[in-house]
């Protein structure tokens, strides 16, 4: 299947047509779901009792804390 | 949804493991998701052997071109094909699998269900990648710049791909906890991307080929958002989540974390046709991506500031933490080779650099001082701790280090030294074209010493890994674990 036709790229144009409204809709999401506030914790949120916050969680085996 | 993901949740009290209801310890999930990761760190170790073997015989031919001649085999055509395609499929994907996965699981908070999904894509990853390959060694190349794999592999790498896109999707719907760290961002995004990229890259040009140049313009969209919307996301996601982890301090801005990824998807598809300045396609089209691709000195920048902020008064830790050398390592090339990159791209500075050894110089500044340096520090970060078990060797980590910073430092300034040199002699009509490529033939060899450092570096990797994998009992931690225990001393009771 040649493209002879530009009618035959529809689809995919359509195809890139819905995935932008998805990127916006992801955008929209988020921005709605309060991803877009309150940053402090957000950042935080990689921490956890077992790898808290304030301690460092990695270093060559051969060497002494 | 439940109704505690609707509030916006102020402290991190949500993330204790007191309440088991919100989310599960680390060690739970990491457990999950071992025997998938450990599958996918061995499959991406081999694979980088094995691309180094190609890359090696690649490099060599092109000085000595005799090397291993007489078969077709070895031709530096299909050598360069398979080394591309063995270390962006095999050693890239299987370690963003292994990783990527695995920091998606985390922040997640929930053990991983259907972790046999995630085998079952490997083995068909890995089938597929050895019969695509074999297939470009012994002569069914498909002649398309990343996508040489011949039509009868790709359909088993679309499906393993398939499953993993599942199953990314179903663990990110089934997190706990409201708050969706930027890690996750850049993860759910290159596993929603890629699949959509490659499966229009194959229609395109190798199933329904469309007419003409559009299969270049196709072919580049594609080639260059596999390093922008694949490689990237993946290696930034597992940058944002190590440094402040292994720091324990947070990010310096999550605000410019956010805005990078945004921007960096607003811009970056945009920059493929870069590849493609002064070719037969609109003015228009090759103006977008060039703008595009100066664009990505935002997201760059962004990522920049942050990345340096966040480990300002803090080198010594990095540099004690064998994950963040590597990740500083690959980060600092970020921003140096995006910039590059940028540069590249405008009209003036391409006349020159366009189809010389430079090109190739900054593409390893991407996928190996960049992408790959950040994922060997998420497997020396991961590995300890889904296996219980200390690393083996510190001095072959720091051998995995040096011949890997040493080795790429002498392949990037070989070849950017090269390429502008040959690029501006080209232009110059009056110097014959053989004697631009004997010019060419020093740097050449540095080259190809360049990767014998890396090679090297890769045999300590994978010997540290095996070891670590099987000489199970010998290896508990001697001193101070790095992270098993939070006492001086103390032996892990698992």
């Amino acid at each position: 299947m040649d493209v002879e036709n530009y009618q035959d790229l529809m689809p995919i144009i359509l195809l890139g047509i819905v995935f932008f409204i998805s990127a916006l809709g992801m955008f929209y999401w988020s921005s709605k779901r309060g991803q877009l506030r309150d940053f402090d914790s957000q950042a935080k949120t990689i921490f956890t009792d077992e790898e808290p916050e304030g301690v460092v969680s990695d270093q060559f085996p051969d060497e002494k804390r | 949804m439940n109704s505690k993901s609707q509030t916006v949740l102020s402290d991190t009290d949500a993330y204790s493991t007191n309440d088991a209801g919100v989310r599960a310890e680390l060690s739970e999930i990491d457990a999950s998701i071992r025997t998938a990761s450990i599958f996918f760190t061995v499959s991406s170790v081999l694979w980088l052997l094995i691309g180094s073997v190609f890359a090696i015989i690649a490099a060599i031919k092109m000085h000595h071109p005799d090397f291993l001649g007489g078969d077709a085999w070895t031709t530096f055509g299909r050598m360069r094909s398979a080394h591309l395609n063995a270390m962006a499929l095999g050693w890239g994907n299987n370690v963003i699998f292994a990783v990527g996965l695995w920091i998606m699981a985390r922040l997640c908070r929930s053990p991983i269900r259907h972790g046999g999904l995630l085998l079952i894509a490997g083995l068909f990853w890995n089938f597929g990648l050895t019969l695509g390959l074999a297939g470009i060694i012994f002569g069914d190349m498909t002649s398309v710049e990343w996508l040489e794999i011949p039509h009868y592999a790709t359909p088993l790498l679309a499906f393993s791909y398939l499953l993993v896109g599942v199953w990314g999707i179903m663990a990110f719907h089934f997190r706990k906890g409201a708050h969706v760290y930027v890690s996750q961002w850049y993860i759910l995004a290159a596993l929603f991307w890629f699949p959509w990229l490659y499966a229009i890259a194959q229609i395109m040009i190798i199933w329904f080929p469309a007419r003409g140049v559009v299969q270049s313009v196709t072919n580049w969209w594609f080639a260059h958002n596999v390093l922008g919307l694949w490689l990237t996301p993946m290696a930034l996601a597992t940058a944002y989540y190590l440094i402040p982890k292994v720091l324990g301090r947070p990010i310096y801005s999550y605000y410019l974390s956010v805005l990078g990824f945004w921007s960096l998807a607003l811009f970056y598809n945009w920059a493929g046709v870069h590849h493609l300045i002064g070719g037969p396609i609109p003015v228009w089209l090759i103006s977008a991506g060039i703008v595009a691709s100066v664009m990505m000195v935002v997201p760059v920048v962004v990522v920049g500031i942050n990345h340096h902020m966040s480990v300002v008064g803090l080198h010594r830790a990095v540099w004690r933490s064998p994950a963040l050398r590597f990740v500083v390592f690959g980060s600092i090339s970020y921003t140096l080779a995006s910039f590059v990159g940028s540069a590249m791209a405008l009209r003036s500075v391409n006349e020159i650099t366009h189809f010389t050894h430079l090109t190739v110089g900054h593409a390893h500044h991407g996928v190996y001082a960049f992408f790959t340096m950040i994922m060997f520090g998420g497997i020396y970060y991961m590995l300890p701790r889904l296996l219980k078990r200390e690393w083996p060797s510190a001095t072959l980590i720091r051998v995995h280090f040096w011949g890997s910073a040493i080795g790429i430092t002498i392949m990037l300034v070989a070849l950017h030294v090269a390429g502008w040199l040959q690029g501006v002699q080209m232009k110059d009509a009056s110097i014959p074209f053989l004697e631009i490529v004997q010019m060419t033939l020093p740097w050449l060899k540095a080259r190809s010493v360049s990767g014998l450092f890396l090679t090297v570096a890769h045999i300590a990797f994978a010997v540290n890994i095996f070891w670590m994998l099987f000489a199970a009992g010998s290896f508990r931690a001697r001193t101070a674990p790095t992270l098993l225990s939070k006492n001086d001393g103390e032996a892990f009771a698992k």
